[in-house]
Formats: C-alpha cells, sequence, structure tokens
C-alpha cells in the first residue's frame, strides 16, 4: 500500500487550543480492580491501590509480616460458583506481582470459564491477605462447542463441510487488512506522524485447538514482560523504538518463542540527549523437546 | 416463497464519531463527515433515487449510527458542509476550462456532473436533511435502517450494565425520534457481542443483531446451519445473524480484493497536492496546509510511484465496476447453490461492510453495488436480496444457540480495544461510568439545573465510550485527536461530577458543554439508574 503523502512532518495547525484542557488525574483515591477480558486466553486486570488501605493492612498484621510476603495476583476460576466468598473457586492459580504496575494482563489458564482476580499479599507462612477483589469475567470458548442440540441434528460430516465454507479456519484474519484500510482512512486529516509502535501490542492468539480423542496433551508458551518506569522528562527507547510513558511508567510484551534470544536494550535520554542511562534486558528460550 | 435458491443479505455500515467543533471556524477532522456525505452517503442516495425511478427492485440494510444522524441533522454542520459542497463544484467548474483538450477532460467532466448531482439532491430534495432521504426508502420498503449502541461503544469492556443498557437505550430513542418506529436490528460497534447484552436489546424491541462468523461457529450448542442462517438467543429470542466470510474476503482482501484494480481511481494521487497553489489555496483549509481535497485524476495504473499513475477513464472504470458485480453475484450464485445441497432450508448469505468503504475508499463501490442491485434484479433468479427482517418472517422458526463473545476486529475480539497502547483509557472509562450510575441512583428525581448537569453528564459519558478513540489509538492515526478527545471529555466529566457532588454547578460550564458536545438533545440521565438495569435483567 501506498504511503500517504498527506502525513509528513508538518505542524499541526488547529489544535493549539487556548483552553487545552488539563491532563486526567492518574487515580480516583479509591482501592479497587477491575478485570477485563481480552480474548480467549488473556485478561486485563487494573488497579488502584490508596495508600490509605496499605496502611490499614499493616497495622492489622504487622509491618514484619508484609515485608516478607510476596505480592501477588490470585487468578479464582469460579465458573458456575453463585457466590464466591474467596475460597471456594474450582481453583485458582497465583502469579507474582508488583503492586505499582497498576495494570498487568493474565493469561488464563483456560478458556470458556469465569474468572476472579484477587491483588494481596502472600504470607511466608503460606497466608493470603486480600488487598482487592475485581469483578467476575467470563472468557470466551474460542472454539466449536461439544454440545449438539437434539433438535436440530446434522451429520458430522455435513458439520465439518458447514464449518469450512462459514471460514472456521480464518477466524480473525483479514480483519488487519480492513484495520489497515481503515487506519489509513483516518490518516487523510492526520498530519502528526504517529510513535508508538502498535506491533509491541500484537501477540499470538492461543487458539484452543485440543484434540478431544487423545488421552493426555500439552501445551505451553512464553511471553515476557518488561516494566519499569522514568523520571518524567525522560525519553525511553526499548530496541531502538521510542516508547509512551505513561504516568512515567512503561510496559511491553512479547512472544518470546522457543529457541529464540530476545534482546532489549532500554535507553532513556533527557530532552537535550546529553544525558542517557541505559538498561539491557536478554532472556532466552531453550528449543523445547 | 419464490423459486429462488438462497438469499442474499447486504449490510452497510454507516458511522462516523461525533465530530463538532464550534469553537473553531474550521476545523481538519470534520472533513471525515463531509468527505464521507460527499463521497458515500449522498452517492448511495442518488443509487436508491436512479434504481426507484427506473422500476429496479432492491433490498439493503444500512446501520445509521446515532453519532452519524445527530451530526447529518446538526444545523452547524449542515451549514459548515453546505459551504463545502458548493466550494466543490465551484472548483470542479473551473476544472472543466483547465482540462479542456487536455487527457484529463472527461475525469473533470465527472467530477462536475456528480457534484452538481449531489448538490441537487442534498438542496433540492432532502432540503439539507439526508437522512429524509434514507427514511424515505425505508417507508418504501426497500431500505432496512437499523441503530447502533448510542456513540458506538465497545458493550465486551464495559463492566457497568448500566452503561450497556444506556448505550442501546439512548440509540433507540434517538432512533424512534428520527424514523418513527422502533429499531428493529442493531449493528453492534465492532460486532462486539457479550452474551447477555441481547436483553437490553430485547427490552427496546430490538429484533436482531449481526456478529462475526464466529460470534454463531463458537456458539452453545452446535449451529446446525453454521452461519447460513440466524440462531435466536436463548431467553430472549432476539436473533443473531453472522457475517459471511467469503463474500468479505472478495472485498476486502488485500491481494485479490475488487477495490486493487488498476483501472480503479487511485486513492492517494489528489489534485490538492498537483494543482498550482495560488489556483488551489481557496479550496484548502485556512492555515494553507496542502492536503487531500477528494479531487482525483489518475488510476492505480499498477505498481508504479504516484507521479506515473496514468489518467482516470470514468467511463472505463465503471466497465470494471460491472464487471466485478457480475463476479460477485456469480460468486454467491455458486455458493447458494453448493449450500442449498447441504441445508435443509434456504441459505442465507450475509455479506456486511463498512458503507464508508463504498465510495470513499473504493470510489467505484458505489457503481459496483448499483450495476449489482441490477443484474440480481433483471438477470437472474437463483438468489434473492432479503432483509433481516423479511428473512424471519419467512424463517420464524429458528434454532436457539447462546452466541460466543467475539468481534469483527482483528484476531477476533478485542485486542484492538485492548492493547498496552490503549488500556490507560478504562480506569476512566469505568470510573465515569459508575459515577454517574451513582448520581442517577442519588438523585432519581432531579430538574432545573441539576437536570440539565445531570443529561450533560450522561454526553460526555457516552461521548468518552465512543470505540473510534480506542481504535485510532491502536492505528495509529489520528492518535493525537482521540487522545485529547479522551481526556477531553474524562476532564469534562470529572469537572461537572464534582461540581455536582459540591451542589456547586456553574451554569455558564453546563451551557457551554451543551453547545459543544450537543449529541442527544433527548438525553435522560435515568436511563443509569441501577433499577432501570436490574428491571431489564430480571425480565429474561
Amino acid at each position: 500500500m501506498e504511503k500517504n503523502l498527506s502525513s509528513g512532518a508538518l505542524v499541526r495547525p488547529v489544535h493549539k487550543d487556548a483552553n487545552t484542557e488539563a491532563d486526567i488525574p492518574a487515580g480516583y483515591g479509591k482501592t479497587e480492580s477491575y478485570l477485563l477480558p481480552k480474548d480467549p486466553a488473556w485478561l486485563f486486570l487494573f488497579w488502584e491501590i490508596t495508600t490509605g488501605t496499605l496502611d490499614y493492612i499493616k497495622s492489622q498484621y504487622g509491618q514484619d509480616t508484609l515485608q516478607n510476603a510476596r505480592t501477588i495476583i490470585r487468578l479464582h476460576d469460579v465458573t458456575d460458583v453463585a457466590f464466591f466468598d474467596g475460597n471456594n473457586s474450582v481453583f485458582h492459580y497465583d502469579m507474582p506481582v508488583i503492586f505499582e504496575a497498576r495494570s498487568w494482563y493474565i493469561n488464563a489458564p483456560q478458556s470458556g470459564r469465569t474468572y476472579v482476580a484477587d491483588l494481596g499479599y502472600l504470607t511466608a507462612d503460606g497466608r493470603f491477605i486480600l488487598v482487592s477483589r475485581s469483578n467476575t469475567t467470563a472468557l470466551p470458548p474460542g472454539r466449536v462447542s461439544d454440545i449438539i442440540d437434539d433438535k436440530w441434528m446434522i451429520v458430522e460430516g455435513d458439520f465439518q463441510k458447514l464449518l469450512k465454507l462459514s471460514g472456521a479456519d480464518y477466524i480473525g484474519m483479514g480483519a488487519s487488512e480492513r484495520l489497515q484500510v481503515l487506519g489509513q482512512r483516518w490518516k487523510l486529516t492526520e498530519l502528526t506522524p504517529s510513535g508508538a509502535p502498535s506491533s509491541w501490542s500484537s501477540f499470538a492468539l492461543h487458539l484452543d485447538k485440543v484434540q478431544e480423542d487423545e488421552d493426555i496433551w500439552l501445551k505451553a508458551d512464553c511471553e515476557i514482560i518488561i516494566y519499569g518506569s522514568a523520571s518524567k522528562n525522560a525519553i525511553v527507547s526499548i530496541n531502538g523504538q521510542d516508547i509512551e510513558l505513561k504516568e512515567g511508567k512503561f510496559s511491553i510484551r512479547q512472544h518470546l518463542p522457543a529457541g529464540s534470544v530476545v534482546d532489549l536494550p532500554i535507553h532513556a535520554r533527557n530532552a537535550k540527549g546529553d544525558k542517557t542511562r541505559h538498561i539491557s534486558i536478554k532472556a532466552l528460550r531453550e528449543q523445547g523437546k | 416463497m419464490g423459486q429462488e435458491k438462497g438469499y442474499l443479505a447486504l449490510v452497510l455500515h454507516a458511522h462516523l464519531p461525533f465530530i463538532k467543533h464550534p469553537e473553531y471556524p474550521d476545523f481538519l477532522e470534520e472533513d471525515w463527515f463531509y468527505e464521507a456525505m460527499v463521497e458515500t452517503y449522498i452517492p448511495l442516495l442518488n443509487v436508491f433515487e436512479n434504481l426507484t425511478e427506473e422500476g429496479t427492485d432492491f433490498r439493503l440494510t444500512m446501520s445509521l449510527t446515532p453519532p452519524l444522524c445527530n451530526m447529518m441533522e446538526d444545523p452547524l454542520l449542515i451549514e459548515r458542509f453546505r459551504r463545502y459542497l458548493n466550494q466543490r463544484v465551484e472548483l470542479s467548474e473551473k476544472e472543466l476550462n483547465r482540462t479542456r483538450g487536455t487527457e484529463f477532460e472527461n475525469v473533470a467532466r465527472m467530477y462536475f456532473d456528480k457534484f452538481r448531482r449531489y448538490q441537487d439532491l442534498f438542496e433540492n430534495r432532502y432540503h439539507g436533511h439526508v437522512l429524509q432521504g434514507f427514511k424515505k426508502f425505508q417507508d418504501m420498503g426497500k431500505l432496512e435502517i437499523i441503530t447502533c449502541c448510542a456513540t458506538h461503544g465497545y458493550l465486551p469492556l464495559m463492566v457497568h450494565k448500566e452503561s450497556v443498557n444506556a448505550q442501546i437505550k439512548i440509540a433507540a430513542t434517538d432512533y424512534r425520534g428520527r424514523f418513527g418506529r422502533n429499531p428493529r436490528g442493531i449493528w453492534l460497534a465492532e460486532c462486539a457481542y457479550n452474551p447477555g447484552d441481547d436483553k437490553f436489546l430485547r427490552e427496546e424491541g430490538i429484533r436482531f443483531f449481526f456478529t462475526e462468523a464466529h460470534g454463531i461457529l463458537h456458539g452453545t450448542p452446535r449451529p446446525k446451519y453454521g452461519i447460513y442462517a440466524p440462531v435466536y438467543c436463548p431467553h430472549t429470542g432476539v436473533a443473531a445473524f453472522a457475517r459471511d466470510m467469503e463474500s468479505a474476503q472478495q472485498v476486502w482482501s488485500a491481494e485479490s480484493g475488487y477495490p486493487g484494480d488498476s483501472r480503479y481511481r487511485e486513492f492517494y494521487r489528489d489534485l490538492g497536492y498537483d494543482l498550482d497553489y495560488d489556483y488551489i489555496k481557496p479550496y484548502l483549509h485556512s492555515d494553507g496546509v496542502r492536503r487531500n481535497i477528494g479531487m482525483k485524476y489518475h488510476k492505480i495504473t499498477g505498481k508504479v510511484s504516484l507521479n506515473q499513475k496514468q489518467a482516470y477513464q470514468p467511463h472505463e472504470a465503471r466497465e470494471v465496476a460491472a464487471e466485478h458485480a457480475g463476479n460477485f453475484m456469480f460468486n454467491r450464485q455458486k455458493q447458494i447453490e453448493y449450500l442449498s445441497t447441504i441445508l435443509d432450508r434456504k441459505p442465507l448469505v450475509v455479506s456486511m461492510y463498512d458503507a464508508e468503504l463504498y465510495g470513499h475508499w473504493w470510489y467505484e463501490g458505489i457503481d459496483f453495488l448499483e450495476y449489482l442491485f441490477k443484474k440480481i434484479h433483471y438477470d437472474q433468479d437463483e438468489i434473492k436480496l432479503i432483509t433481516p427482517s423479511e428473512y424471519l418472517e419467512i424463517y420464524p422458526q429458528n434454532q436457539v444457540v447462546r452466541p460466543s463473545m467475539s468481534s469483527w476486529g482483528d484476531k477476533g475480539y478485542h485486542d484492538v480495544w485492548l492493547n498496552s497502547g490503549n488500556d490507560w483509557i478504562y480506569r476512566h472509562l469505568i470510573k465515569s461510568s459508575e459515577r454517574m450510575m451513582e448520581l442517577a441512583n442519588k438523585f432519581p428525581q432531579a430538574d432545573g439545573l441539576l437536570r440539565r448537569a445531570l443529561n450533560q453528564l450522561g454526553r460526555e459519558l457516552v461521548l468518552m465510550q465512543s470505540s473510534d478513540w480506542a481504535f485510532l489509538m491502536t492505528t495509529g492515526t489520528a492518535k493525537e485527536y482521540s487522545t485529547k478527545r479522551t481526556k477531553d471529555h474524562v476532564k469534562r466529566f470529572n469537572e461537572l461530577y464534582e461540581q455536582i457532588q459540591g451542589n456547586r454547578i456553574d451554569e455558564g460550564y453546563v451551557y457551554s458543554l451543551e453547545q459543544r458536545d450537543s449529541i442527544f438533545q433527548h438525553m435522560d440521565y435515568n436511563v443509569y439508574s441501577s433499577a432501570a438495569k436490574e428491571a431489564v435483567l430480571k425480565k429474561y
């Protein structure tokens, strides 16, 4: 596709708004968390934890207990649980998190299930101290149902044909072309070159393709998340591409295929470019057998 | 039922976010609306007029989203569009002289004729109100106009169902005011469906919506007819129609799609850049920067640079559009013929597209549609055009399937609207939604200034919920504008919220927002009450 001629290094003329409205708040002063569905395999959790809440927990459990505790997200599978009380989930699993991150993408263990995420402390002696509980969120199944309707029976072979004709192999494909075209459409009047590398946010979608007839199966994949913060005036780049800071923080995620090395140099520089800071993060995933 | 072997439902989704900036005499992003008016919406009406005049019957389903309807009826935007159209007529007339005797003579004539025709329709037939045109064809039974979420809000990412209820209720109210009846169908923004949201549709009398193919393919239980018949949602009986991927690909595919034909108009080579600066300047924005003005004299030609493009031949391009329409129809005939060997009822193929694809992006797409309607009407009787409502009359019995959460976005779910480039907005969208219902519950019977402030609060909320902003942040185009719009509405919302909570509402501030963010004059903040939501959830 041709590059749009109208997007050049021109200064945007009309938005120098005399009454430009100030920035929006970083938070709303309330401890709470929300869990959103992203796709059959991923959830997005964001939260705010006030110092008041943390002080209260410290006063209840003691500074020592918390210092030796890990901060975690405890993801509960609450499918078909009528009233979740914190202990009656189908199962749960824990992942470490830093509260300051304020949001996290969570790889759900199974598609088509319903989840609640608890943020809290896991103490050295294995106790869980709840800081915030999210809303409940259901994920889509991401595959064809096993349930067959007696009243609307169809011969299996015909159903497989229909699935193919219906484009089951192309789910979600082709939409990127639409995205590109429609994105271009808006570009007509756009003069500011865009900064953020959108490819950072793309990752493989794990469509559940379970072979029902096999006795046992195992799948695993890996992504890495790199996060950090920098002073407000810093311009941060990862692997040579400038990234956007959100309230002084950044995070990127990237798929890490088997047998690959990821080498991500992180640079920060001031506006003049005479002061720089540098951190390099490398990760190696060995070829699985 | 006639002798046809199956049905084709063509669905066009017409939408633009609400963009209106009375605070500036001239605003860049408003051009999206003017361009779509002159390239897509009025040309479509022109096709309907032509077909009706010559006695060609047709069926088409179109969503006209509430923000688009609000813009089409906004006096300021109508006035500004009038100026835009006048300028196009004026320039194209000048161009007749400039191009006389050159290879561009034909294309210049084409623009002049079209602009004058569109001006005539706009001024003399619709008197500035194009919605009257659309309504006319709906009343004739040829066009089925459906609604959309109030501001194209992305429902699966709304945690509070009060906001989902409001997005649907506000849209349905807006529709009734404009078209004088209940909306029978809805285009869920981005075809994003969340199981259970159909309850709010049913409550407004909406009988059907559309999903991406896997919305039904991944439904429970297995859909007997795949995507070639609608299914009913459990409890509500609202019908879901799924998108056919094959016909979608024929138009959208980058490699093999129709719009890429070398004889079609080249989108990127525009007179705004080609003509002498002094000559074109009066038709540019007040900042005098060269931009696309929507008149293009070249064809795609091939994989050559922009300055090697050849002159556009309107006649040749129209013939190609006719050829493509024939090909599209042929493929649907084959598809339906094959499907009818598997299905025990007449298959339905639902072809869904963004309306602005036709005319704006694919310039000859309008001609394509006109030819397609004619060919289907005159040249064959194997496939019949149908609207979803008509289909449900023929086949009132449908399988009950709970559709899967899905969207028509890249990868099929929410990635486009929820990723590391835009996820920060949900903290604010969800908080604002929570605060809105808090105040709606607190003040069930407000009047006077408090009522105005609460209604405006609702407008700021729906405007920040437009899925367009998250979309534009992801595509990277208009990122600055979409970020600013999100933040502006959050700021205005918070300011108003504080004023209401502090019992210190500033009437001047409320007034200024009413003028600026003037969507939904009928806004009633009570749609956000939790009682209203509970009543719906209990009912189904």
